[in-house]
């Protein structure tokens, strides 16, 4: 009877949890390995949707979150996930100075910071990711067919006025790869 | 944490989960966490608005009620489960436990269900009221207005730029001369222009500059690296720099050069900064203007975010109230129905009989005083059902020893001569053995459960109820009964014993009868016999003196004795006296043979007494004679045989005055006693010895060694034909007292 009701909980709990499908969606992902690391590049389309614009320019920090999920891939069975990473990028609008300022912050540490001037710069500021080293492969046996997963959290929004839901893409996955050859002693 | 760390954490959770100091410990917490929620919204407008829209506030917000929601479902479920299941299995109480659970729980959710309706509508409308307000036209006007300064500023400073760039690119900006005249221009330009700031830069490396002494700039104005680059990547860039200290704000406008315009060595373009300063109080008022408009539209974008949080922090609350109502529903709930439940459930098993059965409920209030009142009474009933079968046992045994005994007692009883009756205190038969009914020839069902004058309702029967109809009076033994049953003329003896309880109550009597008639033809045979015996020895005495006479006389005859003549004569006259003695005798005995039935008169009896003591009066010197009738008597006349009683009374007085000595007393007393008249013939004579008194009435008995023996036996003759009896004890405090008992009526 307890572990029904405690079953039961935990379902609902995931069901609330589930996030709300955003409109935007991630293109031209890919990786590159570059000695020991993956370097990953993506485009997020249709990310700045006018509730989001409103958010921007109010001043509000906002925030568009890429996870990444290093997984070894299996044919037959659900891949194994080996690593996780976030790349947070947060825009602050000043309005006396009518500028834009933007932090990218991996895996929580700021690594970046720019000042933009205009929407295009900033769109492109915030969704555009070139080369960005999220993983290191060392460690990992050269022989392993490789992939990672990348979805983007654009924040939330409320359902019945009161139930926050979180917005976000589908995951979208990277060609697979193998990670570096052992380097020879 | 190990199980038998988690079962030992259960086993303590359990035992104390009924502690009061717990439950008031939760019911604290539940508080302090209402009033932490409450203080929240109350706080909230004080709180910055980024965290109390925040995401993460968001979801734990959400988190929290629905866990709380989970609670008060789980609570409220499970109780209302456990009551259904109650209910089904129609477990005593289940019903009443079920009205006041729901009762109770109606009660708490009702009102806070409904509280929390109406307050989340005022709040939603309170909230969209407040963004509908015309506050943000007035807010986007402010600004507007100070955008548009700010850009006109601007605008100004750009064409200042131009024109500062169009006068400096003439310059030869390595020159030392060029520099100085440079810094003359720039003086006159910044006056023209009425500019603050004035820089020349060569890319993005400073050439000169000026600021008006006037403007209140204490340092030289440093653009920034990122300006003049941006300036050099866009031809033109525009800075609002805000001055250390509260100076104001200073508006920055750069152009650059296409080219280098003053020597082909020189690679990098020319860049001029023109600037305004904003006068503090303006550019207080004017980013005041900027902020609040930013902080309105942070607000409105915040809005469904706003209202969720606050409506989750009102739904917390409330489902805080309403688990703490519940809970404190529910556990009121319990606390009633628990008891009352095992109260009920008591009650069904002491009724199945099952007495060791105790509610064992921990209750401090009256529900604690009724079931220790409870358990008390159940003990009650447990010690009186053991002390009951205790006494039920020695009941048992003693009924069965009584029993047994009863059955010896009417085993006796049937095997006895004497007839045994027995009556209630109400006069009804309720044992009669075999004797009796053979006795009275009746049947066993015709005077068992009768009274005594139904079962004997005839006159010779109705003696014996006279008889059951009253205690016998003191000191009387027995008394000899006449009846004639069946035509047979029957003697009893029977003796009236009275049943009496511990505190002398009547229980009851018992009458026991004994046919004495075949004893008395037995006695009167013997008697007959003792009188045969008597008569020939009396009769012998004379005829051995005529036997004698006549062998004498027969000797002299013979012998031819001349004194035969007077022998003849002596023996004619022993012959003569001795025939007349033999004569008498048998007189008496016709007399005595020949006493006839009793003829019933009425007898003044005063009278009577008085003729007879008058023959006795004087008869003896030193004897005193006196006596009388006692008190008055019931009836002035008694019907007695007048001749026989005084008979009677002749031969008792006879034997009285000869057996007393002078001086002496000899007293006849008459008086009423019970329905029979009593007459005593007292005397303080010589008395009677015990072994002579069994056969004092016997015919031919006597003590004096003289007289015929007949006197008493004709006194006992006399009396029982008239249904009376006699009987002799002895005198205080010497002699003996002759006492007569006759019916009256």
């Amino acid at each position: 009877m307890r572990a029904t009701v405690a079953l039961l909980c935990l379902f609902f709990l995931l069901v609330l949890a589930s996030d709300a499908r955003a409109a935007a969606e991630i293109s031209d992902f890919k990786v590159a390995v570059d000695g020991d690391r993956a370097l990953v590049s993506l485009k997020l389309d249709r990310a700045f949707t006018s509730r989001l614009w409103e958010r921007v320019e109010s001043g509000l920090p906002t925030s568009i979150v890429y996870r990444f999920l290093l997984e070894k891939d299996r044919k037959r069975w659900y891949d194994t996930q080996l690593k996780e990473n976030t790349f947070e990028v947060v825009a602050t609008f000043d309005a006396v100075e009518r500028q834009y300022a933007v932090n990218y912050k991996l895996d929580g540490k700021l690594v970046q910071s720019r000042m933009v001037h205009d929407h295009n710069a900033l769109a492109a500021a915030m969704t555009r990711i070139e080369s960005l080293p999220v993983f290191t492969l060392d460690r990992l046996p050269g022989e392993w067919r490789l992939l990672i997963k990348v979805r983007a959290e654009l924040g939330s929004k409320t359902l019945l006025a009161m139930i926050p839901v979180a917005v976000a893409t589908e995951w979208t996955e990277s060609r697979k790869f193998r990670g570096p050859a052992p380097r020879q002693p | 944490m190990s199980r038998r760390r988690r079962e030992g954490l259960r086993a303590r959770l359990l035992r104390h989960r009924k502690d009061p100091r717990l439950i008031l410990g939760g019911l604290g917490l539940l508080l302090l966490l209402a009033t932490a929620g409450f203080y929240l919204v109350q706080r909230e407008r004080d709180l910055p608005s980024f965290l109390v829209t925040n995401r993460v506030l968001l979801f734990v917000l959400w988190y929290i009620n629905v866990v709380l929601i989970l609670t008060v479902l789980f609570v409220l479920l499970r109780n209302l489960f456990k009551l259904l299941i109650e209910r089904r299995h129609r477990i005593l109480g289940s019903n009443f436990k079920f009205k006041l659970v729901a009762t109770f729980i109606g009660l708490s959710l009702i009102p806070v269900l409904l509280l929390f309706a109406i307050a989340t509508e005022l709040l939603q409308g309170s909230v969209e009221r407040w963004f509908n307000t015309p506050l943000k036209p007035v807010l986007g006007q402010g600004n507007t207005v100070a955008q548009a300064l700010y850009e006109q500023i601007e605008r100004t400073d750009l064409r200042a730029a131009s024109r500062a760039l169009a006068e400096v690119g003439g310059f030869d900006l390595k020159s030392a001369t060029a520099r100085a005249r440079l810094t003359r221009r720039l003086q006159e330009l910044q006056g023209e222009l009425g500019l603050d700031f004035l820089g020349i830069y060569e890319g993005t490396e400073f050439v000169q500059a000026v600021v008006d002494p006037q403007a209140g700039i204490a340092n030289l104005p440093e653009p920034g690296q990122d300006f003049l680059n941006e300036v050099l990547h866009r031809r033109q860039a525009l800075r609002r720099e805000d001055r250390p200290a509260g100076r104001g704000r200073l508006l920055m406008a750069g152009v650059a050069s296409a080219t280098s315009t003053a020597t082909a060595a020189t690679a990098a373009p020319i860049v001029v900064v023109a600037g305004s300063l904003l006068p503090p109080a303006l550019a207080e008022a004017s980013e005041a203007l900027i902020q609040n408009f930013q902080g309105f539209r942070q607000l409105e974008v915040q809005k469904d975010d706003f209202k969720a949080s606050h409506l989750l922090i009102f739904l917390m609350v409330t489902l805080l109230i309403l688990l703490a109502s519940s809970w404190v529903g529910l556990y009121l709930a319990r606390r009633v129905t628990v008891p009352i439940q095992a109260l009920a459930e008591g009650t069904r098993r002491i009724g199945l009989g099952d007495l060791s059965h105790r509610v064992e409920v921990d209750a401090d209030d009256e529900l604690g005083v009724l079931v220790r009142s409870f358990n008390q009474m159940t003990e009650d009933l447990q010690s009186n059902k053991e002390l009951l079968e205790h006494s039920n046992r020695e009941l048992s045994a003693t009924a069965e020893r009584l029993g047994e005994e009863r059955a010896l007692l009417a085993a006796v009883l049937e095997n006895v001569a004497a007839g045994v009756v027995s009556t209630d205190a109400d006069g009804r038969i309720f044992t009669c053995n075999g004797a009796a009914l053979a006795i009275l020839r009746q049947r066993e069902e015709e005077v068992l459960g009768r009274r005594v004058e139904e079962a004997w309702p005839d006159r010779e029967r109705g003696k014996l109820a006279a008889l059951l109809d009253h205690d016998p009076p003191a000191g009387q033994g027995s008394r000899e009964v006449h009846l004639i049953l069946g035509g047979e003329w029957k003697t009893f003896e029977a003796k009236v014993t009275p049943m009496r309880g511990p505190g002398g109550a009547l229980l009851g009597r018992v009458l026991v009868i004994e046919d004495l008639t075949e004893l008395i033809k037995a006695q009167q045979l013997a008697a007959w016999n003792e009188a045969a015996r008597r008569i020939a020895h009396e009769i012998k005495n004379p005829l051995t003196p005529i036997r004698l006479g006549a062998e004498r006389l027969q000797r002299k005859a013979e012998q031819g004795d001349p004194g035969l003549a007077r022998a003849v004569l002596d023996a004619v006259e022993i012959i003569v006296r001795e025939v007349g003695t033999i004569q008498q005798m048998v007189d008496e005995f016709s007399r005595f043979a020949r006493m006839p039935r009793p003829r019933p008169t009425a007898v003044d009896l005063g009278r009577l007494l008085e003729e007879t003591l008058h023959l006795y009066r004087n008869l003896k010197p030193g004897v005193e004679i006196a006596g009388g009738v006692a008190g008055p008597l019931p009836l002035p006349e008694i019907k007695l045989d007048g001749e026989q009683i005084k008979r009677v009374l002749i031969n008792l007085l006879d034997n009285a005055v000869e057996a007393t000595d002078p001086p002496g007393r000899v007293t006849i007393s008459a008086h009423a006693n019970d329905g029979h008249l009593e007459i005593q013939v007292r005397d303080t004579g010589r008395g009677i010895p015990p072994e002579s008194k069994e056969k004092l009435f016997l015919p031919y008995f006597s003590t004096k060694g003289r007289g015929t023996g007949l006197g008493l036996a004709i006194v006992h003759r006399i009396v029982a034909d008239h249904h009376g009896s006699v009987r002799v004890e002895d005198n205080a405090p010497k002699g003996s007292v002759f006492t007569l008992e006759l019916p009256l009526g």
